[in-house]
Formats: C-alpha cells, sequence, structure tokens
C-alpha cells in the first residue's frame, strides 16, 4: 500500500498513507483526491502506517490544501507516530491541520 | 462381479453346480478337487464365496475350511458346505469348522440361488466396510500428520519473549491440546511490554488455527512500537480478512510502560481486569469496553484505549472465560466476583492455584473452555540488553554514488537499510531517514539537477517541479555524490557529510511563510540535528544527529499522561 483512499459516513474523505511518504508519491496523493464528492466536509490524513516522512510529503499536504482551498474542508491528520507527529511539529502544521 | 470357488472330488457335482449356477447369471468360477488345491486356489485367486464339498479324498472340506478361510483375513469369505450328510453332529462340525451355511445334494435351483444371493451381500457388506476402514484409517493418518505440523508450527510461531515472559507469573494449556485461547508477550521498544490475552471462539484446531497470524502480526508490531489501538485496529482488520464469520476472538491488548505502574489497555469482550493492592483489596476493577476482534469492520470497529495506573507491589490479574465460567452443582458458575475474591484471598495467589481451586470448584469434571491466566505483580522493567543500546563498535562508512545509482529511485531505501543494520541506529530510523532524504535530494535536485526550488510557487508547480525532476534525471550522464556517515565519540553522535559534484548552490533562504511549499527541507534537518554546516556554496554540507534516542521514551510518558 502507498496511497489508499475511502468515504466514510459520506462525508468524512480518508486517505491511508503507506510506511514511506516521500516524493515517490506525488502523484498518487494527488489523483487521491482529484475527484472529491460534494458532500465531502472533512478529509483525513491517516498516517497510522506511516514510519518515513520527508519534506516533499509536507510540500504535497500544503499543495492539497491549496488546490481544494475553494471547497469548505477541514483538514484532519490522524494516528500520527511520535516521531511523525515531531516532524509536523517542527514544520508547525498544527497551523493548518488538526493533528490528532 | 462374484467369483465362485467349487470345490468337490468328483467333477459331474462340479459340472452340475456351475451350470446351475451359470442358469441364474454368476459366471466367475474357479474349481478344486481337493482341499489343499482349494486352498491354493482361494489364496491365488480371492474367491467371494466357497462351495465346498465336505467329504473328499486327501484334505477333507472340515480340514480345509478354516485354512480357506485364513486366505481372505480382512474380509468375510462365506463358506457353504455341500453335502448329503444329515445327521446333526455332522453339520455342527461343519459349522465349527468355520462354514457358513450348508447345500444338500441333489442340488435345488431356487435354494441354492437364493442361498448365494444372501451371502454376496455379507460378502459385500464386508468389502464395503474395508473399503471404508481404509478410507478412515487413511483420514485418521491425514489428521495425525497434520496435527503434528500444525503443532510444529505452533511452536515455531508463538512464543513469548523469554526475558519478558519472566516478568509474569501465567497458566496456559499445553500447546499440544490446541486451544482457542492464545497468551503473547513481547517487549516494547521503549523497554516495557506488550501482552495479548487471547480466547478464539470454539475449541480445538479450527480456532487455533487463527492464532498463527496474530503472533506474528503482534511480533512486527511490538518490534515497531505501535501504539495499542493501532495494534487492536490492525488485528481486527486482520482476523475480519482472515476468519470465518462464525470465529472472533475476544482479547485483551495491553501495554506497560517501563516503570512497571503504567498500563494502556484494549479490552474487547474478556471478564474484568482486576488490581488487587498488597494487603489484598481490589483498587481497580477495569471492565472491556469493546466487541472482540474480527467482527466488525474497519468504520464501525473502534480502538479507543483505557489508561491505568498502579502502585509498586500492587497485582494485576488478566485471565479468560474458561476460569470464571467454572461450574458447581450447587453454587453454579464462579463469575468474576468468584475470581476477585479467591484473587484477594491471600497475598500468595498464583495462577496455578487459581487453577487447582477451579478445579476443585468443578469436583472434577472438565473445564468447558480453555483457561488462561496472566499474574503482574508491579515493578519495573529492566531488560538485560536495552533495546536501543548503540553498539560499541566505531564506524565510519563511505558511500561514493555516481549517476547509476543517483538515479536508482530505490536508492535512499539502501542506503538506510545499510544503516538500518547497524546495532541500535533503528532507534533513530525515522529522523533518519528524513534527514539523509533531505540532504541527498538537496545534493541531487539543487547541486547536480539544477532545479530552483521557487518553480513550486507557480500554479500547479508542484507537480512540475517533480516532472522536471524526473526529466532532468533521466538524461542525466554525469554526477557524484560523496556521502559518510561517521560515529563520533565521546560526544556520541552521527557525523553525517555529503558532497556533491554539481557546480554549487545558494541554498534556499529558509522560510517564515508557512503557505509556500517549499524550503521546509533545512528547517527539518536543523530541528532534527544538533548541527548543519554548508560549505563551499552549498557544495557540502555537514550534520551531526545525536544517537541519544530521547525521543522514544518522551514519547513513551507522554502517551501515558
Amino acid at each position: 500500500m502507498s496511497i489508499k483512499s475511502e468515504v466514510v459516513n459520506e462525508s468524512v474523505f480518508i486517505i491511508h498513507v503507506g510506511e514511506r511518504f516521500d516524493f515517490s508519491l506525488v502523484i498518487d496523493f494527488r489523483n487521491s483526491y482529484e475527484e472529491l464528492d460534494e458532500g465531502i466536509k472533512q478529509i483525513d490524513i491517516d498516517l497510522a502506517a506511516t514510519e518515513y516522512m520527508d519534506s516533499s510529503a509536507l510540500g504535497m499536504l500544503l499543495n492539497m490544501q491549496k488546490s481544494l482551498a475553494d471547497r469548505q474542508l477541514t483538514y484532519r491528520i490522524i494516528n500520527a507516530r511520535p516521531q511523525i507527529a515531531r516532524i509536523l511539529q517542527i514544520s508547525r502544521f498544527n497551523k493548518k491541520f488538526d493533528i490528532q | 462381479m462374484v467369483k465362485i470357488l467349487i470345490v468337490d472330488d468328483e467333477e459331474i457335482n462340479r459340472i452340475m453346480l456351475r451350470e446351475m449356477l451359470k442358469e441364474v447369471g454368476y459366471n466367475d468360477f474357479i474349481e478344486a478337487d481337493n482341499g489343499l488345491q482349494a486352498i491354493e486356489q482361494a489364496s491365488t485367486h480371492h474367491p467371494d464365496i466357497v462351495l465346498l464339498d465336505v467329504i473328499m479324498p486327501g484334505m477333507s472340506g472340515i480340514d480345509a475350511a478354516p485354512q480357506i478361510k485364513a486366505t481372505s483375513p480382512d474380509c468375510h469369505l462365506p463358506i457353504l458346505f455341500i453335502t448329503s450328510l444329515d445327521d446333526e453332529q455332522s453339520l455342527v462340525r461343519c459349522l465349527e469348522s468355520g462354514g457358513d451355511d450348508f447345500i444338500s445334494k441333489p442340488f435345488e435351483k431356487i435354494i441354492l440361488h437364493a442361498k448365494l444371493k444372501a451371502h454376496e451381500r455379507t460378502r459385500n457388506l464386508s468389502l464395503e466396510i474395508i473399503d471404508k476402514n481404509r478410507s478412515l484409517t487413511y483420514f485418521q493418518l491425514e489428521v495425525e500428520r497434520n496435527h503434528r505440523i500444525v503443532e510444529h508450527i505452533f511452536d515455531n510461531a508463538i512464543g513469548q519473549n523469554a526475558e519478558a515472559a519472566a516478568y509474569f507469573d501465567f497458566y496456559t494449556q499445553p500447546e499440544a491440546q490446541f486451544n482457542g485461547d492464545l497468551f503473547l508477550c513481547e517487549k516494547s521498544p521503549a523497554g516495557g511490554v506488550y501482552l495479548f490475552i487471547g480466547d478464539f471462539t470454539g475449541h480445538g484446531l479450527a480456532s487455533a488455527i487463527g492464532a498463527i497470524p496474530v503472533a506474528q502480526l503482534f511480533s512486527v508490531m511490538s518490534h515497531r512500537g505501535l501504539a495499542v489501538g493501532e495494534m487492536a485496529t490492525r488485528l481486527n482488520r486482520l482476523l475480519v480478512s482472515l476468519l470465518p464469520a462464525d470465529i472472533f476472538c475476544v482479547a485483551n491488548i495491553v501495554e506497560i510502560y517501563p516503570n512497571g505502574k503504567n498500563f494502556t489497555l484494549w479490552g474487547g469482550g474478556l471478564p474484568r481486569v482486576a488490581v488487587k493492592t498488597p494487603d489484598q483489596q481490589i483498587r481497580l476493577l477495569i471492565d472491556s469496553q469493546h466487541m472482540p476482534l474480527g467482527i466488525l469492520e474497519d468504520y464501525e470497529f473502534e480502538n479507543d484505549t483505557q489508561n491505568f495506573e498502579i502502585e509498586s507491589g500492587d497485582t494485576v490479574l488478566f485471565y479468560t472465560d474458561g476460569l470464571m465460567e467454572s461450574q458447581h452443582a450447587e453454587y453454579g458458575m464462579l463469575g468474576e466476583e468468584g475470581v476477585e475474591k479467591w484473587f484477594t484471598q491471600r497475598a500468595s495467589v498464583n495462577a496455578q492455584l487459581l487453577v487447582d481451586k477451579a478445579e476443585l470448584y468443578r469436583a472434577g469434571a472438565a473445564a468447558e473452555d480453555d483457561i488462561t491466566i496472566v499474574l503482574f505483580q508491579s515493578q519495573p522493567f529492566n531488560f538485560n540488553v536495552p533495546v536501543h543500546t548503540i553498539t560499541p563498535v566505531p564506524f565510519d562508512l563511505s558511500f561514493h554514488l555516481t549517476v547509476t545509482h543517483i538515479k536508482d529511485s530505490q536508492l535512499i531505501e539502501q542506503i538506510v537499510s545499510i544503516v538500518h543494520s547497524i546495532q541500535g541506529l533503528a532507534a533513530i530510523r525515522s529522523e533518519f531517514f528524513t534527514v539523509i532524504t533531505e540532504l541527498v535530494n538537496n545534493s541531487i535536485e539543487h547541486g547536480i539537477l539544477g532545479l530552483s526550488s521557487s518553480l513550486k510557487d507557480e500554479p500547479d508547480g508542484f507537480i512540475k517541479y517533480y516532472q522536471l525532476r524526473q526529466q532532468k534525471l533521466e538524461s542525466l550522464e554525469q554526477g557524484d555524490i560523496w556521502l559518510t556517515l561517521r560515529r563520533i565519540m565521546p560526544e556520541n553522535v552521527l557525523e553525517i557529510s555529503l558532497e556533491d559534484s554539481g557546480p554549487g548552490f545558494a541554498p534556499d533562504s529558509l522560510t517564515e511563510d508557512d503557505n509556500v511549499p517549499h524550503g521546509r527541507g533545512f528547517v527539518l534537518i536543523k530541528e532534527l540535528c544538533q548541527s548543519l554546516h554548508i560549505d563551499d556554496h552549498g557544495k557540502c554540507i555537514t550534520v551531526r544527529m545525536s544517537l541519544q534516542p530521547a525521543l522514544t521514551d518522551a514519547s513513551a510518558s507522554n502517551k501515558v499522561e
């Protein structure tokens, strides 16, 4: 698994990221949210499986928010392991994402 | 086709019998004119029915009958004596020697046919039984063989980490009696312990089979230090996809922190966890909150956990249904209260004592379900080999990466996997990955390929940047990166130096604008490393990372709060 996505309760779109979240996922990650249903109100990025992350992953996350800027969406990052949470924290991602 | 052996010293009798039998549909005959020849024919041709004359020169029918019978030891072989005798004594002797019936001379076709039909039926029944016995024996051997194989796999796949298990007093049923209970115990990377106490529905091999994948996944997850809730999610997902709907697993998944006092529990359907104080008072009872593993789909599954803290000298009791379901003819089921009463009766209660008491309570009746009991008296874990000890051997690793390696999309993965193999470095693997990825990509993208990050600021530039990177990389003809990893003592740091053959570049100014999708790499490096030096116009970068895995301990104590 590198990128998998699913819709829960018709309003939450969950993107599950694999073990490595790096630039090799640029295209897959973008494709995952390209045709988002109208009813989606929230996007969850599930990093439970993610052990490695680099700055391009951060770029991808911001890029997603940018390209969906015209929609009223809330963004959450869920299940991040301590090491990954630290990287998000260093990059002050808690300003843009609800980090659980 | 029924094969008939006709034994008579008078040829005329043999002919008459044969012709008569042919008329009623038999046509497979063998013949003998004395007892000895009859035995020989029977052992070579295996007849289904024998017609045997009583009085013959040489060996008589009565003497031959037992030996003819013996040629078919596994299957009933009917022997019908041909006789004109009518004195009772002789008839009795015929039956005693192994005869099953008589046909009397002169022969009557209708009687002869009816008798043969009857004996043909018993012969067929006997043949069927042999056939079924053969299948049964085959299946029995097959089952025994499968049991042996599974037992072997169980022995190898399911086991407690001995060092961690030494901190627990537990009772599990012998593995040879496959049961649905499972107790697993592993060290956590933080220096504590993970436990899995589970009970699959049903008994025997079918319910035990789910134990193997659970044990394997649990071991991998423990090694990686996953949170208890995440373990529950993954085990549930595994079991939902693997098991038939009627098999599921009630379980407690537990993490005990290195201090031996803080617990995280995901409880799915097992009896409540009991904690007692050193003076035999119940301190805590923690009810299970969830449905068993292997039932709910991912979206309905709840992985929230309970945290609790015990005091030094307290004892925690985990057990499966088998113990509390012990039945007494008068008092009924033992129940959770009953178990807790025994547990608090005296200080020295151990797992075996509870099992013995349950056996007495059942008054000798067998337990209806498998029993697993785990007791832990609070104490800090002090493992002989701390998980994060770095190798005492100093090292200095150099990599010279040429254009082939630079083009390899697996490059970083390979470097990381080499570094992982150094004892103790796995502890900082996530941070190391991030740092090395930033450094190497910085060299490739800005040093060798000459890309500018400002590209990413244009609309859709993020994707364009990586497409351009791909194009430039494909047509790259020359480029070198020299990477050195060195352990520096006594500071105990990992120094990473990187030099590339590019013309040098001005590193991105560190951006403070959170909306710009670039420039975060150096921020990350600065935070994850103790120091960062950029020399020779960006051609040469040196960073130092601490080898003290402070993060893991800090995160462990954070989780408890």
